[in-house]
C-alpha cells in the first residue's frame, strides 16, 4: 500500500509553529493556547497511526450471463487492525451498469474493527455482450484523525462473459448442399430418408418396402419411391468486425454478434456443424463443430470480438483451409462498409461457396427519403443529402453485384426481427440464379 | 449499503465550516472600536475569503485561512492589554472545528457513499478533539498564570518549550512522506 500524508498536516504544523513563535515574541500564552490543539492533534495522530492490515478478495456470483441479467460481485474484506474509513472503488467496465449508473465506478466507504470480516455486495447490470474482467478495485484507508491515507489497487480478475439475448428463430437459411453424415436437414439428393422425392422403375437391389404399389399397379411394372435423405450441413458464420457503426439503439457489431449467437444456437439445435470466422482487424476462426461444447466454444469466441483498427489488407487466404469446408453455407453478417470484407465475400463467391449476406444496415435509425430505402438525417448542409444519396446508390450497386453472382443480400435494419431477414434471404435464394456473363 | 447522501454531507460540512469561520472572523470585530475595527474588518474579510476557498475547491488555502483568523485574534489580544484572554481555548477549539469541517468537506466525495458507522465515528472523534482542545487550552492558560520565576526564567522556559514543540512537530512530520510498502 502507498501511504500519503493529508495536506492538513502541513497546515496544522505551520499554524502551530507560527502561533508558538507569536506567543514567544509577544510573551503571551493565548496564541499558544489557541494553536496547541492543532499541534497536539498532529503529533498524537501521527504517533498513533498504524499501517492497515487488509485482506481483500472479490468474486462474481457467476462467470456467464445474458444481456439484461444482474451479476453480484462480492467484495470480501478482512482487517487485522481497525480501519476507521476504508473507501472502496470498483471500476465498472463499459458495457456493465453499476449502482451509480452505466460505466460509472461504484464506490463506498466502510468502517472495519480489528479482526472484522465484511462482505460488500455490488450488483452490476449486464447491458452489452462481451468478455469482461471484474475486480479492478481501488482501496483507500484513512486513519482516525484523517492525517494519513493508504492507497492500493487490486486487480482481482474475476472473469465474466455476457452473451447476447438469443432470438427465437423458427426458420433458418437452408444450404444448397448438405454433407454426408445424417442430420436434420433434408438433402436435395435422393436416397434413404423420410421426405418423398420421386418414383422410378424398380432396380435389382431395391428394398421391397420402397415399392410404390399404386404406381406399380397403374404402370404394370414395379416402381419404387425415392426419398430425400436427412443430412447435416456445415454452416460458417462470417462476422465482419472491421467497422462498428453506432446507431440510436445499438451498433452494427452488437446486432451482428447477437444474430451470430442466435444463428449458431439454432443451427446447432438441428445438429448441424457450425463454424465461425471473425473477419476484421483481428481475424479469429473456429472450425465447424456440433453439440453443446461447440456452442459454448463459439459463444466464447464471439464474446472476444472487437473492432481492431488496422490498415493491413486481410483476405480469405489468411484463414486455414479447414475453416471453410466444401459445400458449407456461409452466412455473412456485415455492414458492407470495409473494402476488405467486401472483397473477401466476392472471393468466397468466386470459390463457389454458398453465400448468404445479412447486411447489418449502418443507415438504421434515420428517416427514409423516397421509396428506394434512401435515408437522410435533418439537413446539416446542402451537400449532405446528395452525398447520402450517392452513397446509398453505391451500396445498392454493391448489393446488385453480389446478387448477380448468386448471393442473396438482405438489408437488416434495427426495427426488423432477424427471423424476417432470414425469411427474406430464403425467398431470395429460392429464385436466385447466377446471371450469365 | 445504506442510501447515503454524499452531496448533502459535503454541503453540510461546507456550510458548517463557513459558519464557524464567520463566527471566528466576526466576533473579534465586536471587541474593538475605532480605526482598528476597520482594519480588522479587512482582515476578517480576507480570512473569510480564504476560509471559503479552503472549504471549497482549494484545500491548500487551509493554512493561510487559519493564520489569517489567528492573526485577527492576536490583534485583538494586543489591543486588550496585559489581561489574559479567557476565550483563547474557545478560539483554539473553533479553529480546529473549522479546519476539520473544511477537510471533511474535501473528503466527502459525491461518488463515495459512507456507511452511517463511518459518519458516527467521525463525529465522535471530532467531538472528542474539540473537548480535548478546550481542555488543553484551559490547562495552558492556567499554567501560564501560575506564579513562579522571574521574567527571564519564564522566557527561557518558553523558548525551550517552543523549540521542543517545533522539533517534535518536525520529527513527526518527517515520517509522513509518501511511502510504498
Amino acid at each position: 500500500m502507498t501511504r500519503r500524508p493529508a495536506p492538513k498536516i502541513a497546515a496544522y504544523a505551520g499554524v502551530a509553529a507560527v502561533a508558538l513563535l507569536a506567543g514567544l515574541a509577544l510573551g503571551r500564552p493565548e496564541p499558544v493556547a489557541v494553536a496547541a490543539p492543532l499541534a497536539v492533534l498532529v503529533v498524537a495522530g501521527l504517533a498513533a497511526a498504524r499501517d492497515p492490515e487488509l485482506e481483500v478478495d472479490a468474486t462474481a456470483d457467476r462467470d456467464r450471463a445474458i444481456v439484461g441479467d444482474q451479476v453480484v460481485v462480492e467484495v470480501r474484506l478482512r482487517a487485522d487492525r481497525p480501519v476507521d474509513r476504508l473507501e472502496l472503488l470498483l471500476v465498472v467496465p463499459p458495457g456493465l451498469e453499476g449502482p451509480s449508473g452505466p460505466g460509472r465506478p461504484w464506490a463506498a466507504a466502510v468502517r472495519l474493527a480489528a479482526g472484522e470480516e465484511r462482505t460488500v455486495p455490488v450488483t452490476l447490470g449486464c447491458r452489452r455482450w462481451g468478455a469482461y474482467r471484474l475486480g479492478d478495485l481501488h482501496l483507500r484507508a484513512h486513519d482516525r484523525f484523517r492525517l494519513l491515507t493508504w492507497e492500493q489497487r487490486l486487480d482481482l480478475r474475476a472473469p465474466l462473459k455476457v452473451f447476447p439475448e438469443p432470438q427465437a428463430l423458427r426458420a433458418l437459411v437452408r444450404p444448397l448442399e448438405t454433407q454426408v453424415s445424417t442430420g436434420n436437414q433434408v438433402s436435395r439428393h435422393r436416397g434413404e430418408g423420410i421426405e418423398f422425392a420421386d418414383i422410378r422403375p424398380f432396380l435389382p437391389g431395391d428394398r421391397p418396402r420402397s415399392i410404390n404399389w399404386r404406381a406399380t399397379a397403374r404402370r404394370g411394372a414395379p416402381w419404387v419411391n425415392e426419398r430425400h435423405p436427412e443430412r447435416t450441413t456445415d454452416v460458417v458464420l462470417f462476422l465482419d468486425s472491421f467497422v462498428d457503426v453506432h446507431g440510436e439503439r445499438g451498433s452494427t457489431l452488437d446486432l451482428a454478434v447477437g444474430a451470430a449467437a442466435s444463428l449458431a444456437a439454432a443451427y446447432l439445435r438441428q445438429r448441424d456443424r457450425v463454424g465461425l470466422v471473425g473477419f476484421g482487424g483481428f481475424v479469429q476462426w473456429l472450425q465447424p463443430g456440433s453439440g453443446q461444447a461447440a456452442l459454448y466454444r463459439l459463444l466464447d469466441t464471439l464474446m472476444e470480438t472487437q473492432v481492431f483498427a488496422t490498415v493491413a489488407w486481410k483476405g480469405i487466404r489468411h484463414l486455414p483451409p479447414r475453416t471453410l469446408p466444401p459445400k458449407a453455407l456461409i452466412v455473412a453478417l456485415t455492414p458492407l462498409l470495409d473494402e476488405r470484407a467486401v472483397a473477401a465475400l466476392f472471393d468466397l463467391l468466386a470459390r463457389g461457396y454458398d453465400l448468404a449476406v445479412v447486411e447489418v444496415s449502418p443507415l438504421a435509425g434515420a428517416p427514409a427519403v423516397g421509396g428506394g430505402g434512401l435515408r437522410r438525417s435533418p439537413p446539416e448542409g446542402q451537400w449532405e443529402p446528395l452525398a447520402r444519396r450517392l452513397w446509398a446508390l453505391e451500396r445498392e450497386t454493391l448489393r446488385h453485384r453480389y446478387q448477380r453472382l448468386g448471393a442473396a443480400v438482405v438489408e437488416w435494419t434495427e426495427d426488423a426481427h432477424l427471423q424476417q431477414v432470414l425469411l427474406e434471404i430464403e425467398a431470395c435464394r429460392r429464385h436466385a440464379r447466377i446471371a450469365p456473363g | 449499503m445504506p442510501a447515503a447522501r454524499p452531496d448533502r454531507t459535503r454541503l453540510a460540512c461546507r456550510a458548517a465550516a463557513l459558519a464557524v469561520a464567520a463566527a471566528l472572523a466576526l466576533v473579534p470585530l465586536a471587541r474593538v472600536d475605532g480605526p482598528l475595527r476597520a482594519a480588522l474588518a479587512w482582515l476578517a474579510v480576507l480570512g473569510l475569503l480564504l476560509a471559503a476557498g479552503a472549504a471549497w475547491p482549494l484545500p491548500s488555502l487551509l493554512g493561510p485561512a487559519l493564520v489569517a483568523l489567528l492573526a485577527e485574534h492576536t490583534v485583538v489580544l494586543l489591543d486588550g492589554g496585559d489581561q489574559v484572554d479567557a476565550a483563547a481555548p474557545l478560539v483554539g477549539a473553533g479553529l480546529l472545528l473549522y479546519a476539520e469541517l473544511a477537510c471533511w468537506a474535501q473528503e466527502a466525495r459525491p461518488a463515495v457513499r459512507d456507511e452511517p458507522a463511518v459518519t458516527r465515528a467521525r463525529l465522535a472523534v471530532l467531538a472528542a478533539c474539540l473537548a480535548a482542545a478546550l481542555g488543553l487550552g484551559a490547562v495552558l492558560l492556567l499554567a501560564a498564570g501560575l506564579p513562579g520565576g522571574d521574567g527571564l526564567t519564564r522566557l527561557g522556559v518558553g523558548v525551550v518549550a517552543a523549540t521542543l514543540s517545533l522539533g517534535l512537530l518536525a520529527a513527526v512530520a518527517r515520517r509522513t512522506a509518501t511511502r510504498r510498502r
